[in-house]
């Protein structure tokens, strides 16, 4: 009873599974170079002490008014002119006028119905911008 | 040189290696024990909308140096997963900072459209707590996004 196609074959049928082990390990080390933790940035900032109150001359202050809109009110000191600027151009205008007066201190001002976001919008061009005396306050009246 | 090898080189018939065919289970082993065994983060991620921010940097602290405070579209805060009221941030915080020996870092994750006044009453019981380092979480923003607005 010779039975066709019983022949036996000399290689393996198996996968070879010793080398598994290595390449489970390279797969583990790879995922954990490349995961991240993303949450854990953001943007730094020091808050004051409490009672700390530093009276700063109207000269060195660049005001920066956030409406609920999204636009923000740019305004030099004592000078009664206003600048209507998006959040992303404040990059620009803090670094001339750093350039021109290296005292500057950035109050941004926000309005208190304004969405959280536009201050971060302004915070961010600030930092991108190199900006360290930055003031945060809520606008009243 | 009558005796070959001066009888010192009898073979045994034990193998003289460790066994280490069960060597990456036993790794595999202890990497699930401390995966189970480690714990990473005490709170749960809230359902927020990150701001973003091309500034955005890696806060320079250990995990267990940060606290988060959430707050929520609609300005409920919440911190380790328990619901508080604004005016209990500051009796809250003030005892977690000074036992941290002021290293404490409070990363303020709110959604991107919180009324800024939430934000503010937020900062002025941080100030109250006396708490320094604040930071407010947000998301790495790449030029590209930033110009197809």
């Amino acid at each position: 009873m010779a039975v066709m196609g019983n022949k036996k074959s000399k290689v393996s049928d198996e996968v070879p599974s010793s080398s598994m082990a290595d390449i489970a390990f390279l797969l583990l080390v790879f995922f954990l170079v490349t995961t991240t933790f993303p949450k854990d940035a953001g943007l730094a900032i020091v808050l004051p002490e409490q009672g700390e109150d530093v009276a700063v001359s109207q000269r060195n202050i660049l005001h920066i008014v956030i409406q609920p809109n999204g636009i923000v009110d740019v305004k030099r000191g004592e000078s009664p002119q206003v600048q209507q600027v998006r959040p992303e151009d404040v990059e620009s205008i803090w670094r001339q006028d750093v350039a021109a007066n290296e005292n500057l201190i950035a109050a941004v001002k926000t309005h208190p119905d304004a969405p959280y976001r536009f201050m971060v919008d302004v915070l961010d061009a600030l930092h991108t911008a190199g900006a360290e005396r930055i003031s945060l306050q809520i606008l009243e009246g | 040189m009558a005796i070959k090898g001066g009888g010192f080189s009898r073979k045994s018939k034990t193998s003289s290696e460790v066994p280490s065919s069960s060597m990456a289970d036993i790794a595999f082993l202890l990497l699930i024990f401390f995966m189970v065994s480690t714990v990473f983060q005490k709170d749960r991620d809230r359902p927020i909308e990150w701001p973003e921010a091309e500034a955005t940097q890696k806060i320079d602290e250990k995990i267990k140096n940060i606290l988060n405070i959430w707050v929520e579209r609609n300005g409920d805060v919440f911190i380790n997963d328990r619901p508080y009221a604004m005016t209990d941030i500051a009796a809250t915080i003030g005892p977690l900072y000074a036992a941290s020996d002021r290293a404490l870092v409070i990363s303020i994750r709110s959604d991107r459209e919180v009324r800024y006044s939430t934000i503010d009453l937020l900062q002025q019981q941080l100030v109250a707590a006396g708490v320094m380092r604040v930071v407010f979480a947000t998301e790495m923003e790449q030029r590209m996004t930033r110009e197809r607005r």
